[in-house]
């Protein structure tokens, strides 16, 4: 099956360069719905679910290709060497991030330049290395996401509610918003929290932005900091704004940085 | 102490809202949009074990467990934002004393009169029980599905054994008949115990030359096995008779004789079918091996042949210089005796004499190594032998190397071929002594020795009780890949042109013809030690007979009658010579049939000396043997060539006969008469 369709391909926009954007653990696509639009201007920007994400194949999901990151990260190439990309922009929401590092570095030429939102390349501690959560913390996400997927509906109900009170959201977002399929979520969740892709930082010879917000809970800033050092050329920018998602929380502020990061 | 009324109904006051929201069975909190809480009911606190000025101003997330505010970051944060609403996300909050409150949490919006989302409701059930039964649903129901995957697995694979079993059996029965149909000189037959008649097809017919056609009548046991090859018969009956007390599969083969002469080579395998205990019928097939056996023949003499001309290579050399010694000598013996020094004349007579032993020597070496070598064993003491060869070994080996002997106390005694074996031991020393070309040690060791069943598996000898002789070196040692090699013939670690590389294969041939092994261990630059294990002889060992070396032979105390059956005069003549020096009366014989005469008559005869191959109908062995049914303890030397020892008993022979291998010295000779006549 070609990787466009398996991984739900959508090319917008036009330009020179051209922007991958990769979404996060528990979203899809549409996570990029308020930042992606404002590049098409000046770029071709390329959209995507990973397997077991939004409208991609979940029958291509096998549970050995995507036991680790590196599998992820083939899709990637795969999409990318499809769209014969050259020197393109990936744009990464946290473990897309690595995701996204991990192709460039096993596959050279594709991509040109690296951003990094929230990133972490390892999450639980390992002194001194400080990644935010311990091991047991891990099993407790693991434990909520089998109670939050009991019962398919209950996971989705909360946007699809949240629509329904606002229907121009509805048609913006499509069924689709932050839909998963649940064994693929918990699947995906323990490769990307159990994750350790330290080794590879320095290995990463792009020029790199890493996004860094205030009291992010899932990436801590001694993480950012970690990478900033770690990573041959990059450039660390500690956003005003707040959370996990700054592509979601602080669109604007997202895309700024991002462009002024592009314009060098 | 107050009592309690019963009041009238409509005197109770009504709820206040405060009541209902701080003490109602779910937590109730206000929240900005970024999540900071601003008001918390009494029963929220009272769960966590928190005060109201401990959650005012903490935002909702920070009281999440860890695992749950990944959660609420991934999943719940940004629909929040966008919409303000969740519902029912089942999220874990933390309480003071770190325990854990399984919760079901939901968020409604609080809008402004421009739909302008202002701040959050949040709205906390208690789901512990709630989740401790979700989490018995998702085991069982883990459970059920791993039971189901299970079930289908056995059902597919029973599917599957069941249709291959179907299919194997038909296989069977085509590729029986197939086989059967493809393959010449390939037959089956059926026996039938109570009938005791073979039934068999064509094939079976045609190999063992029966009639054609009559196979499907059968054929008597006796009628089926008509033309098998007498020296078969007897292991051929045995296994029979076996298969019908044992159940099993039987396989044998043995030899078939057609009318043409040819003989043809049968491998019969077959299955005893049983009722009751009792065998019934027998069922098998018949494959000719003949052309196998051809092969097989055909590639071994190739083999010989190889290994002949490498010996020609080999050895010319050695037996030019042997042949240049004996011709150099009698030509110089010529010009003396011309000359009149018949006094140096005697120096070129020992020189002629020693080269030509050191040429048959040679030659019984090359014979014992091709495995056809008459063996005349004794019972032996190995350490006196040893003890004899040490001055000799060290004269051998050269002063640089020290010879140390190790014997045994109560060492067994062994059935051998003493110069053999003192040939074989000499070999070692001197493989020990090229090992080590700076000189140093070697030590010569006896042992008795029980091989158990695991050590007899693991040095291919069968267990039993085994005298040990090892040579050991200090020096240069064998890698195991060297070792692996040392016993194939011509194999030679030695510059070309200094060893011939027949050394460790002839010890090898020698061990084993007589049922013995030999082990060589080695390790690089720590030496090597190579073993001879000789199985234990029950009884003792032979004085030495002694080296008879007087020139003028003593005569017998009494005379006695020796008889000589040989078709070749000179060496009758010699041995008449031989035996009139020892004061022995002698009578000659031409062939087996005079010599039987004799043997048969009342002439009295202390000795029979006959060569093997005799013409007269008969060889030696046969004749001997005619000869013993009368005279039970006559004596027996054979004097042989190499290529009779099948007709004296493949190199055992019975007590009282004795092997002389040709040609031979006379003082061997005389040795061996004098042993053998006690005179």
């Amino acid at each position: 099956m070609s990787p466009l369709l398996r991984n739900n391909v959508r090319v917008t926009g036009s330009g020179m360069r051209t922007i991958v954007f990769g979404h996060g653990f528990g979203c899809d696509l549409n996570a990029w719905a308020d930042v992606a639009p404002a590049f098409e201007t000046e770029a071709r920007v390329v959209l995507f679910d990973h397997v077991g994400a939004g409208l991609s194949d979940l029958s291509a999901y096998d549970a050995l290709k995507y036991g680790h990151l590196e599998g992820y990260a083939q899709d990637v190439i795969e999409i990318a060497s499809a769209l014969v990309l050259q020197d393109a922009v990936f744009v990464g929401h946290s473990v897309s991030a690595m995701i996204g590092m991990l192709a460039a570095i096993k596959a050279p030429g594709l991509f040109g330049a690296m951003v990094m939102v929230c990133p972490s390349p390892r999450y639980v501690d390992d002194f001194p290395y400080v990644g935010g959560f311990s091991r047991a913390d891990i099993d407790d996400l693991l434990e909520v996401l089998d109670a939050n997927f009991l019962d398919w509906s209950r996971a989705t109900t909360p946007a699809i509610m949240g629509n329904a009170e606002r229907p121009e959201l509805a048609r913006a977002l499509g069924d689709s918003f932050c839909r998963t399929d649940p064994t693929i979520a918990k699947a995906f969740a323990r490769v990307t929290f159990l994750s350790d892709v330290r080794a590879s930082l320095p290995l990463l010879d792009l020029p790199t932005l890493i996004l860094q917000t205030q009291a992010d809970m899932v990436a801590p800033i001694e993480v950012g900091e970690y990478m900033h050092v770690t990573l041959p050329s990059s450039e660390l920018v500690l956003m005003e704004a707040t959370g996990h998602c700054p592509h979601m929380s602080a669109p604007g502020e997202t895309i700024a940085t991002i462009k002024r990061f592009l314009a060098n | 102490m107050p009592s309690t009324n019963e009041a009238d109904p409509s005197a109770l006051p009504e709820e206040t809202l405060d009541e209902l929201y701080e003490h109602a069975p779910c937590g109730y909190l206000t929240t900005t949009v970024s999540g900071t809480i601003v008001r918390a009911n009494a029963t929220f606190l009272e769960w966590l074990g928190r005060t109201r000025d401990g959650v005012i101003g903490q935002r909702v997330q920070a009281l999440l467990t860890a695992g749950a505010r990944i959660f609420y970051e991934t999943h719940c944060a940004q629909v929040l934002r966008r919409d303000g609403l969740v519902r029912q996300a089942a999220l874990d909050l933390s309480r003071a004393d770190g325990s854990k409150l399984p919760a079901l949490i939901e968020w409604r919006p609080m809008r402004n009169a421009e739909e302008v989302l202002i701040g959050l409701r949040v709205l906390v059930v208690d789901a512990t029980d709630r989740r401790s039964y979700e989490r018995e649903l998702i085991a069982e129901r883990e459970r059920a599905q791993a039971t189901a995957e299970a079930l289908r697995e056995l059902n597919e694979t029973l599917e599957h054994r069941v249709e291959e079993r179907t299919r194997e059996l038909h296989d069977t029965k085509d590729f029986a008949r197939l086989a059967l149909q493809s393959v010449g000189g390939v037959g089956v037959w059926t026996y039938d115990v109570a009938s005791d008649r073979f039934v068999c097809d064509d094939n079976i017919a045609e190999l063992y030359a029966l009639e054609s056609g009559r196979g499907a009548k059968g054929f008597s046991s006796a009628e089926f096995l008509q033309n098998l090859h007498p020296d078969d018969d007897l292991s051929l009956r045995k296994t029979m008779s076996g298969g019908l007390v044992n159940p099993g599969d039987l396989e044998q083969e043995y030899r078939i004789r057609h009318a043409d002469g040819s003989v043809r080579w049968v491998l019969s395998r077959g299955h005893t079918y049983f009722e009751d205990g009792k065998p019934i019928r027998r069922t098998g097939v018949g494959v000719d091996m003949t052309q196998q056996r051809l092969l097989e023949e055909q590639f071994r003499q190739a083999q010989k042949m190889e290994a002949v001309g490498q010996l020609t290579g080999g050895l010319a050399h050695d037996f030019n210089n042997l042949l240049a010694g004996i011709s150099g000598a009698l030509e110089m013996m010529e010009t003396r005796i011309s000359q009149g020094r018949l006094a140096d004349v005697d120096r070129y007579m020992v020189a002629a004499k020693g080269a030509s032993r050191r040429a048959a020597a040679l030659t019984h070496r090359l014979l014992a190594f091709s495995r056809r070598q008459t063996l005349d064993p004794k019972p032996t003491n190995v350490n006196r032998l040893v003890a004899s060869m040490q001055d000799l070994i060290q004269r051998t080996v050269g002063p640089a190397v020290l010879i140390e002997v190790v014997g045994a106390s109560a060492l067994w005694s062994v059935l051998v071929d003493p110069p053999q074996l003192e040939n074989a031991l000499l070999n070692l020393c001197i493989n020990g002594r090229d090992a080590m070309p700076n000189g140093g040690r070697i030590t010569i060791e006896t042992a008795n020795k029980w091989v158990d069943a695991r050590a007899a598996r693991q040095h291919d000898m069968p267990e039993g009780q085994y005298l040990s002789l090892c040579v050991t070196d200090t020096g240069v040692g064998m890698s195991a890949e060297l070792i692996s090699r040392v016993f194939e013939p011509f194999f030679t670690t030695k510059p070309l042109g200094e060893g011939t590389g027949l050394g460790l294969s002839m010890i090898y041939g020698f061990a084993r013809q007589s049922g013995g092994q030999v082990r060589v261990y080695s390790e690089v630059g720590q030496g090597t030690t190579v073993c001879i294990y000789l199985p234990r002889h029950h009884g003792d060992a032979l004085e030495d007979e002694g080296e008879v070396v007087l020139p003028v032979l003593p005569r017998a105390k009494e005379s006695k009658t020796v008889l000589v059956v040989d078709d070749e005069p000179t060496v009758r003549m010699l041995l008449t010579d031989i035996l009139d020096d020892l004061g022995c009366t002698s009578i000659e014989a031409a062939d087996s049939m005079a010599g039987l005469k004799i043997l048969q008559s009342n002439v009295p005869i202390d000795l029979l000396v006959t060569d093997v191959g005799l013409p007269g109908g008969m060889n030696g062995r046969q004749m001997a043997d005619a000869a013993r049914v009368t005279r039970t303890a006559l004596k027996v030397m054979f004097i042989t060539g190499y290529a009779e020892n099948a007709a004296i008993g493949n190199g055992h022979l019975e007590p009282g006969m004795a092997v002389l291998t040709k040609p031979f010295a006379v003082d061997t000779m005389v040795a061996r008469i004098r042993s053998m006549m006690e005179i």
